[in-house]
């Protein structure tokens, strides 16, 4: 059993309330990540979890036991810190048997342990090295060996991955969703990276201003976003959002062309969301929307064209294959009605 | 003309100048390895140890002793004194501790010579006018640089690495023990062989608390050597001197050794 549950947990500095409220079920060996832009209140969260933080209201509880007065070390949980925080007076070796010696645990049972993590992890040729000669990769794996041989019911990451380079950071993202398969234990893992939201989770929590937005699968929230927030959130390339005024039977684009609609709710709708992979390139009669195309990344598998509409909107287009377009040229675009996400006025979405 | 050519008059000049310089070292040395010592500079007719036996035997032997005991224990003290009291201004929001800090500093410039007589009231009263009294009134005299410099050493030592360790079960003591010393090790052997040197040459405080020959250190001992017994035995002073400056050149180098080895960084990237 190591479900971890928050019930009303809130956070405050003084007079300051950071986190105001954050109710939430992770299951025994789930992988939930918290996501949400700077000063969320994520990382807060999670120190709370471990606790370093005190909480100023509300219970956590892992493994059915309520834990708000429990020190950390008898949670029941390892934490792997963004600078890795390595002992750098202590051999790899010894930073990952350091918990474990403090436990007073064997000394042959430390070394099997200690060698058996290192496996896993394949750092077993740097055990005698110092933090210091090592990569930044490594370091980040010695960091995680010394969760993984404690032992723990619950692994809480606080962004592993953000001082490693892109490429690493793609790499290590993949060995830590084998190492979630290989332990079958809960994760925690704070992130502002969406990417890593999207391909790790099994639940993302999408966190705002010290609340939760949205909690579900990366799926969900990609096809299913509750509000603006979430859905500008969530995916590589950032949703586009329209302003619209319902007329008739459909929604009155910028540009003043009409999308029909047949959507239940559609009189309410003020914001129109549709993601760039959803627009697609129509002829001049068919097009939803007309504007200049002001500039063009192309990736070689895709590109992005962002498109300024004579209304001033800039919408991002992502395009199949090279296409050979010209800057400056008049560009007609195709709303499918299927990617169509609608808002209303308080930017919830509209079902 | 040849700028770069060696010229004779800068030769004269510089030879003249390292003359200068050397002159009262080979005196000295030669003094002090001359049984038959004179005071001139001149090459010895015998080369001996004798002085040197001489000046660890007897009074100026129990003087060394002293000088070891009250360095030694001022450095000691010192470390172990500002350690438990800069690592929590180094980790709690003391209000003001800045600025406390700062003051400690600025009342240490005063001259010692200013604080003597209250100093020495002080341990009069309280029955402290020996070698630990000594030891008690440097150290106190020492905490507000000790202080400042192990403060910013603790500083540098990230939170980050108390978190894992107490969230690894480390109790407090043991993440000072096993964390923050072992990284600070740099910034307290700076503060231990600063105090070490400090308390060596101090003289003005021994001579006035210890005021029997026993309890002289070298500093005093020293001072006192010239004129005893009517004649000035320059090879037993010369001796004596090399003696007492030696451990200076030893701190020095020990110094520059921890500084090498000292704090490795952390390092997030790489």
């Amino acid at each position: 059993m190591s479900d971890v549950s928050l019930r009303g947990v809130r956070k405050s500095y003084g007079s300051v309330e950071v986190v105001h409220g954050v109710d939430l079920d992770i299951k025994s060996g789930e992988f939930v990540v918290f996501v949400g832009p700077s000063g969320c209140g994520k990382s807060t969260l999670l120190r709370m979890i471990a606790g370093l933080e005190p909480i100023s209201g509300g219970d956590i509880s892992i493994g059915g036991k309520v834990v708000n007065d429990i020190p950390s070390p008898q949670r029941g949980i390892a934490m792997v810190f963004q600078s890795y925080a390595l002992y750098p007076h202590m051999s790899v070796y010894e930073n990952m048997a350091f918990g474990l010696k403090l436990a007073k645990t064997p000394k042959a049972e430390v070394e099997q342990r200690v060698r058996e993590a290192a496996r896993i992890l394949q750092i077993e040729d740097y055990l005698e090295r110092m933090p210091k000669a090592l990569s930044g990769g490594q370091r980040q794996r010695v960091a995680i060996g010394r969760a993984i041989v404690r032992n723990p019911k619950v692994f809480l990451f606080d962004e592993p991955l953000s001082n490693l380079d892109a490429s690493l950071r793609a790499q290590t993202r993949i060995e830590i969703a084998k190492l979630h398969d290989t332990l079958d234990a809960t994760m925690i893992y704070v992130t502002h990276d969406q990417v890593e939201a999207m391909t790790l989770a099994d639940r993302i929590v999408v966190l705002n201003a010290g609340i939760i937005e949205q909690v579900g699968s990366p799926l969900e929230l990609y096809r299913n976003p509750v509000n603006t927030f979430v859905a500008g959130f969530i995916a590589s390339q950032r949703m586009n959002f329209l302003t619209v005024t319902p007329s008739g039977d459909g929604l009155l684009l910028p540009g003043n062309r009409l999308l029909t609609l047949s959507h239940a709710q559609r009189e309410n709708a003020r914001t129109l969301g549709v993601r760039p992979e959803h627009l697609q390139l129509a002829s001049p009669e068919a097009a939803h929307f007309s504007g200049t195309l002001s500039v063009i990344e192309q990736f070689g598998e895709y590109a992005l064209a962002y498109v300024e509409l004579p209304s001033g909107d800039l919408v991002t287009v992502k395009l199949d294959g090279a296409p050979d377009l010209q800057l400056h040229q008049t560009i007609h675009i195709g709303l499918p009605a299927e990617g169509v996400h609608l808002f209303d006025e308080a930017g919830r979405a509209l079902r | 003309m040849d700028s770069t050519g060696p010229s004779r008059t800068a030769a004269i000049a510089l030879a003249f100048m390292a003359v200068i310089w050397i002159s009262p070292f080979s005196w000295l040395i030669l003094n002090a390895f001359n049984p038959l010592s004179t005071g001139q500079l001149e090459i010895p007719r015998a080369v001996g140890l004798d002085n040197f036996a001489l000046a660890v035997s007897g009074n100026a032997g129990r003087q060394f002793i002293n000088s070891m005991l009250i360095a030694a224990g001022t450095a000691t003290l010192s470390v172990i004194v500002g350690i438990s009291a800069a690592y929590p201004l180094s980790r709690l929001r003391i209000p003001g501790r800045n600025a406390f800090l700062w003051t400690l500093v600025l009342l240490r410039m005063l001259p010692s010579a200013g604080v003597l007589v209250p100093l020495y009231f002080a341990a009069q009263r309280s029955g402290l006018l020996n070698q630990l009294g000594v030891i008690i009134a440097l150290t106190v005299l020492n905490l507000p640089f000790t202080l400042l410099l192990l403060k910013n050493f603790f500083d540098t030592v990230p939170i980050e690495l108390e978190e894992a360790a107490y969230v690894e079960g480390a109790s407090l003591l043991q993440i000072v023990t096993k964390i923050v010393l072992p990284m600070s090790r740099a910034g307290i052997a700076v503060v231990w062989f600063y105090s070490f040197t400090g308390a060596w040459n101090e003289f003005l405080l021994p001579l006035i608390f210890a005021r029997v020959q026993d309890a002289f250190p070298m500093s005093v001992g020293l001072y006192a050597a010239f004129g005893q017994q009517g004649a000035i035995n320059y090879g037993f002073l010369t001796a004596f001197s090399i003696i007492y400056a030696a451990p200076a050149v030893g701190v020095y180098f020990l110094l520059r050794r921890n500084m090498n080895t000292g704090f490795a960084g952390v390092g997030v990237k790489g």
